[in-house]
């Protein structure tokens, strides 16, 4: 579990967070970035929300998923595989928008940061308003939720989980963590567009017939996360230390082929 | 019976231990506290260490996934481990009802160097829990 002790040992501001220009990289470079940041965020308590796309179609395997489940799924056979670290099912990465947050925990908490995935996806709800789209999360959908153990289909659009956010009936947002002793990592997608790589899962774009663009969607996001987290979000780059360990991370784990099929 | 958690001591990491004197050495017995296991809600997986593997206080020796989000298990003595309870990954649901006795997960040989001050003992351990609300 984690650490509970905050406060003496953690130096920095967690009102004041830092927001890494978005970036388009490759699977194990996304997936190295989001857990160099994670180490480093625990080590500083200061937050850490970045955006990012993806160089090529990946299908991201959740952290206990098996790697012999990918036989069920056709469409993403044959296209890029990464192990995330975090839980849930496997993700289509293609024609979506995907962000990440790292925030210092609170003293005493144990397991998942709900908070963090209802403040959130609320922000990423309240900003695609803004163009349109009414987007509301399970929870309030009105059916009735699967048991978590129950939740177990291949891909994680295919499952429902409280704060997942629903347009049309369909999922277009779903998110999932990783924690250490002092904080949380949370990454999630949010389907722009239909990938052929996935047709069973329809984009925001093919629902409601609206253009939504990663570069009107940040900002709007960025602003809501400001206020639901009370976190000042100020511009900042990835640090040579972080850039450093996200290479070795990349080049021990996410790059390499025994850690994609540990399981 | 089931163990009694009033006798057991505690990581701030919500991990308990039940120290027992058996052949001359002191094993560790170590689990998660029902307070934790309230927090983290159903856990759907949980990887277990292999037997033999050497822990240290503080030490990552497991890992559990609820709600799609993956914590680590930290070890509360240092130590060998000399059993592993192979069958909980399988009844994660009977965890909740059953933390202390049923809800073990691994038994380590205590090394000698261990020490168990930073650990917490019942009354200390309810308090944080109180105040972690």
């Amino acid at each position: 579990m984690m650490n509970t002790r905050t406060g003496s040992g953690i130096p920095g501001d967690p009102r004041v967070g830092r927001l890494i220009s978005i970036a388009t990289a490759g699977a194990a470079e996304n997936m190295a970035t989001d857990q160099a940041i994670l180490d480093s965020v625990t080590q500083s308590g200061v937050p850490v929300l970045r955006f990012y796309q993806w160089g090529e179609p990946t299908l991201s395997l959740g952290y206990f998923q098996r790697v012999a489940a990918r036989s069920c799924h056709a469409h993403s056979d044959g296209i890029r595989c990464v192990r995330r670290t975090t839980g849930g099912g496997a993700i289509v990465h293609d024609r979506e928008l995907t962000y990440s947050v790292s925030m210092p925990v609170p003293a005493g908490q144990a397991g998942p940061r709900s908070v963090l995935y209802q403040q959130t996806h609320q922000a990423i709800a309240e900003a695609l308003a803004c163009f349109g789209v009414h987007a509301v999360p399970f929870r309030l959908t009105g059916v009735d939720p699967r048991p978590e153990t129950q939740n177990s289909q291949f891909l994680c659009f295919q499952r429902r989980t409280a704060e997942d956010l629903i347009v049309s009936g369909y999922k277009v947002l779903g998110s999932a963590q990783r924690k250490s002793r002092t904080a949380v990592l949370q990454h999630g997608s949010l389907l722009l567009t239909t990938s052929r790589h996935a047709p069973q899962l329809p984009g925001i774009s093919d629902l409601l017939s609206v253009q939504l663009t990663a570069d009107a969607l940040i900002p709007k996001i960025v602003g809501v996360l400001s206020e639901k987290l009370g976190v000042d979000w100020k511009e900042d780059n990835l640090s040579i230390g972080e850039k450093r360990h996200a290479l070795q991370i990349s080049s021990d784990r996410f790059d390499a082929s025994h850690w994609t099929s540990r399981r | 019976m089931s163990r009694d958690e009033s006798k057991l001591l505690y990581a701030e990491s919500h991990e308990w231990v039940d120290l027992v004197e058996e052949d001359g050495k002191t094993v560790g017995t170590i689990g998660l506290s029902g307070f934790a296991l309230e927090q983290l809600n159903d856990l759907v997986y949980m990887e277990l260490p292999e037997l033999g593997r050497e822990l240290t206080v503080g030490e990552e020796f497991g890992e559990v996934e609820s709600v799609k989000a993956v914590s680590p298990l930290y070890s509360p003595v240092s130590g060998k481990v000399i059993a592993v309870h192979e069958e909980l990954p399988e009844n994660l649901e009977k965890l909740n009802d059953d933390p202390y006795e049923f809800g073990w997960i691994v038994k380590v040989e205590i090394s000698e160097a261990n020490t168990v001050e930073s650990l917490l003992d019942h009354a200390a351990y309810q308090k944080q829990c109180a105040e972690a609300g």
